[in-house]
């Protein structure tokens, strides 16, 4: 990768890198599975279609439900199975676990592994419309955890007039190297995904970040990200640079207002994973329904990067360790509780010795979180604001700006929940603005 | 009026609330009592120098002040049977700053009052660690210097043991050398231990708050009229006032070792470099500025602005030679007194100090201006304590104006009222 200039941005911090352990590991398949309970779109089953029986044979990739209103978007069978019952499992959503109705799927066949497939659909030829209607009609999420559908995304993105796409392949928290492994492996498809997305949105400058200490290894990357005139931008690794308003900042100098999005500045950010798979369903034609998850941590026997199906369970996958197992990063992900299964958020499932819960002191106003914080925010006066239930000095102070990154609990060495408690005052202040949107304006 | 917006939060406390969202799963490895430990271990430097210049009195203040900031720490949760979280650790480090600031020859019953003022009145009336106002290690000091004597806490002879009775011998032997230039090689006067010297703040002070002016000039050039002695040959050399051996409280003096250890704890993260740097550049500024009264030729008396650039040799010696006498003489100044204890030690105390680097340095500006106009124009013991205690009283002010600007916020928001 050539070096690019960019900025930096103030605070943030070195993390350990915990990632060697998965580092080198190439995306193989999961062990073979008892069941898959694959989560259906919509809260109730009033706004589900099933297009399967129990009891039926489905082939893989057979569509089994598909959304009866507007939103949600259609489940595909990851492999050849029976259809069973319906159950309730555990999704992970940008709020955290919430409980969704699921499909059972039976007897699997034995997990495929990721295998590259030959295009079919022609989307070079392609105009912006056709594309879109293409990736709309294979029902692609978005995989980095904000939760919805990438057509979606790419129309809110065409309707603010992006002219940057910004592929985030930063994975700047330890122990995760899913979207490394997808990029050293099936990058140049991660590329054309790339490609793929920018026409539809019509973006003109597209630009691959990733941390400056795995260039080498991408170097096969080099002459598909020329043809598709895709730059890239090696950024050095301090946390938490892979936070999309955080590399937004980095990589174009502006910075999105508290609250707002990306979006308004003209900016869209996608990570790899939804590259991939725009790739594979635009054209190859193949439906999402498997992602890359790291396997990772101190107490699992089976560590890995896996071409996991939607579906799996967590439980099944970590072996039954007991104590928590993590979905996501170690710095912003979430608890698992015990019926959660892997969706295409799920990036990473760790089953690391977490950090005992220290009871939490007084703080001793060292200053470390707001020194460390990314969004400049003043973390210890915030958490004095929320020891009293200041809303509104809450609002005025900024905390909409918060990226959620987990930098000033990290830090702070009275082991306050801090973060949790920035969380709160954010989602209090939301309320509060939808509320009562005259208080919005003071 | 109640804000009716307020009660909206969720019980903070409220366990199914927080659940889900446990992250971050890694800790830093660093923890409250970790930083005071740290802290206390920087204190042995300045304190070994004090007990080896200070003798075993040094020793004995010492420990009678951490024990009796311990028991009465212990005591007093026993007593209201609150938690203490922290307490402990906290209460050895305060007991420790508190000997610093203390000298070496006071009775044994001052470090205990005074560590009964840090702890009670420093400390627990505003709820214990993290929650007080006033950095309580000078809490303590300040009530000893008000309660007892001036003879008793500030002397017009403070006592240094010399050099061939270091760290053994009795500060409290101390005798009026006849002579004395240097402590290097000097030996002790005959029948004591120590010599009871004048303190050097003290001896600047005829410059700037005399009756009448008491110095003709700040040295001797070849011709001057020496009707008065001049204000630095007064003073031991520049390198013993480095080194420590000058009177001064047990952590005050060994310039050099309380740089050291500050300098460590800025390279540990818990003192930033900034807050030292804008305290002494406050206090030199201020000192370098601020007139001095020389005696003039037939009983006049010469006000000279801007001592740095020694503008009253002007004349008698070349300019380069004028600016290193000037630049002597501030250094003096800020090497005299206490204020590179506070600098590092005190004025850093991170519950008594603004939150961000920009508050910090108004903090620590205000701190070396408002301590070095202390120092020279008024009769005042412990300026730069005094300061630091005054610029605490700032900090919840300090913290609520200034505030960095948030990411993506318009500029000048902090304008904005909160
Ligand atoms: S890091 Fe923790 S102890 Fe330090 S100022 Fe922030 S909240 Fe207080
Ligand atoms: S306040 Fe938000 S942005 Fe700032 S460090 Fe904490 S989690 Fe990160």
């Amino acid at each position: 990768m050539s070096p690019r200039r960019y900025g930096s941005f103030a605070g943030g911090i070195d993390l350990p890198d915990e990632k060697l352990g998965t580092l080198d590991e190439p995306i193989r398949a999961p062990v073979r599975l008892e069941r898959l309970r694959i989560p259906l779109p919509g809260r109730s089953l009033a706004e589900v279609r099933l297009s399967v029986r129990p009891g039926q044979y489905v082939s893989a990739g057979q569509l089994l439900a598909s959304p009866a209103g507007a939103g949600g978007l259609a489940v595909h069978a990851p492999y050849a199975g029976k259809a069973g019952g319906l159950c309730v499992v555990q999704t992970a959503g940008s709020d955290g676990f919430a409980p969704s109705a699921a499909l059972e799927l039976l007897e699997p066949a034995d997990p495929p592994a990721l295998h590259a497939l030959s295009p079919v659909f022609d989307w070079r030829a392609a105009d912006r419309a056709t594309l879109l209607a293409r990736i709309a009609e294979g029902a692609v999420p978005l995989h980095d955890g904000r939760g919805g559908s990438l057509s979606r995304f790419v129309e809110r993105a065409q309707q603010a007039n992006c002219h940057t796409l910004v592929a985030n392949a930063l994975e700047s928290q330890p122990y995760l190297t899913a979207d490394h492994r997808l990029l050293v492996e099936h990058g140049a498809d991660v590329i054309r995904g790339l490609a793929i997305l920018a026409r539809a949105i019509g973006a003109r400058e597209v630009i691959l970040a990733a941390d400056r200490r795995r260039t080498g290894e991408y170097r096969e990357l080099v002459g598909p990200a020329r043809m598709y005139q895709i730059a890239r931008v090696a950024l050095p690794h301090k946390y938490p640079v892979g936070a999309a308003n955080v590399l937004v900042k980095v990589l174009t100098g502006r910075e999105v207002p508290p609250g707002g999005s990306a979006l308004g500045l003209g900016v869209a950010v996608v990570d790899p994973a939804t590259c991939f798979a725009a790739y594979r369903w635009t054209a190859c034609g193949v439906a999402p329904s498997a992602r890359v998850v790291t396997l990772a941590g101190e107490r699992l026997k089976i560590r890995g990067n896996f071409w996991v199906p939607v579906g799996a369970s967590v439980a099944e996958l970590t072996g039954g360790t007991d104590g928590p197992v993590l979905h996501g990063g170690p710095m912003t992900g979430l608890r698992c509780p015990p019926d959660a299964v892997v969706t295409a958020a799920t990036g990473a499932l760790l089953a690391i010795n977490a950090a005992q819960a220290a009871p939490s002191t007084p703080c001793i106003r060292c200053g470390w979180c707001t020194d460390h914080c990314p969004a400049r925010l003043n973390v210890a006066v915030l958490n004095d604001v929320f020891e009293l239930g200041l809303v509104q000095r809450a609002r005025r102070m900024g905390v909409a700006a918060c990226v959620e990154c987990g930098v000033c609990s990290y830090v702070c060495p009275s082991r306050l929940p801090l973060s949790q408690r920035v969380r709160q005052l954010r989602r209090a202040v939301t309320d509060l603005n939808d509320a009562m949107p005259l208080f919005a304006e003071s | 009026m109640p804000d009716p917006t307020t009660d909206i939060l969720p019980d903070a406390t409220s366990p199914e609330r927080f659940s889900a969202f446990a992250a971050p799963f890694l800790r830093a490895p660093e923890g409250a009592r970790t930083v005071f430990l740290v802290t206390a271990c920087a204190c042995a430097g300045p304190l070994a120098a004090g007990v080896a210049l200070f003798g075993w009195r040094a020793l004995a203040v010492t420990a009678l002040s951490v024990l009796s900031c311990a028991a009465i720490e212990k005591a007093y949760y026993r007593v209201t049977r609150a938690p203490a979280m922290l307490g402990r650790s906290h209460a050895c480090l305060t007991g420790l700053l508190l000997a610093m600031t203390l000298p070496a020859f006071v009775p044994w019953y001052v470090p205990i009052i005074a560590a009964t003022f840090a702890i009670l009145v420093g400390k627990a009336v505003f709820g214990g660690v993290g929650h007080f106002l006033w950095q309580p290690a000078l809490v303590g000091r300040l009530a000893v210097a008000v309660l007892f004597p001036a003879t008793v806490m500030n002397p017009s002879a403070w006592p240094l043991l010399a050099q061939n009775k270091a760290i053994f011998g009795d500060v409290a032997q101390a005798k009026r050398p006849a002579v004395y230039r240097q402590w290097r090689g000097t030996p002790a006067p005959q029948g004591a231990d120590a010599f009871a010297l004048p303190h050097p703040t003290t001896e600047l002070s005829p410059l700037t708050r005399g009756a009448e002016p008491a110095y003709s000039g700040l040295v001797f050039p070849g011709d001057w009229p020496r009707a008065k002695p001049t204000a630095l040959a007064a003073l031991p050399p520049i390198g013993e006032m480095l080194y420590g051996a000058r009177p001064g409280g047990i952590g005050e003096t060994c310039i050099i070792l309380i740089l050291v250890a500050g300098l460590y704890l800025v390279y540990r993260n818990y003192v930033k470099w900034q807050l030292p740097l804008a305290m002494l550049a406050g206090a030199w500024a201020v000192a370098a500025v601020a007139p001095i009264q020389l005696a003039g030729p037939n009983n006049t008396v010469e006000t000279v602005w801007w001592p740095l650039l020694g503008q009253h040799l002007a004349g008698r010696l070349d300019p380069d030679l004028c600016v290193q006498v000037g630049f002597t003489y501030v250094n003096y100044q800020l090497l005299g007194g206490e204020l590179f204890l506070a600098a590092f030690f005190l004025a850093p105390e991170m519950t008594t100090r603004p939150v961000t680097t920009g508050g910090q340095v108004l903090f620590a500006l205000g701190c070396g201006v408002l301590g070095m106009l202390l120092q020279l124009y008024f009769e005042t013991p412990i300026p730069f304590y005094l300061a630091v205690l005054a610029m605490n009283t700032a900090v919840p002010t300090i913290d609520a104006l200034w505030r960095p600007r948030v990411l993506g916020a318009r500029r000048f928001a902090f304008f904005r009222r909160a």
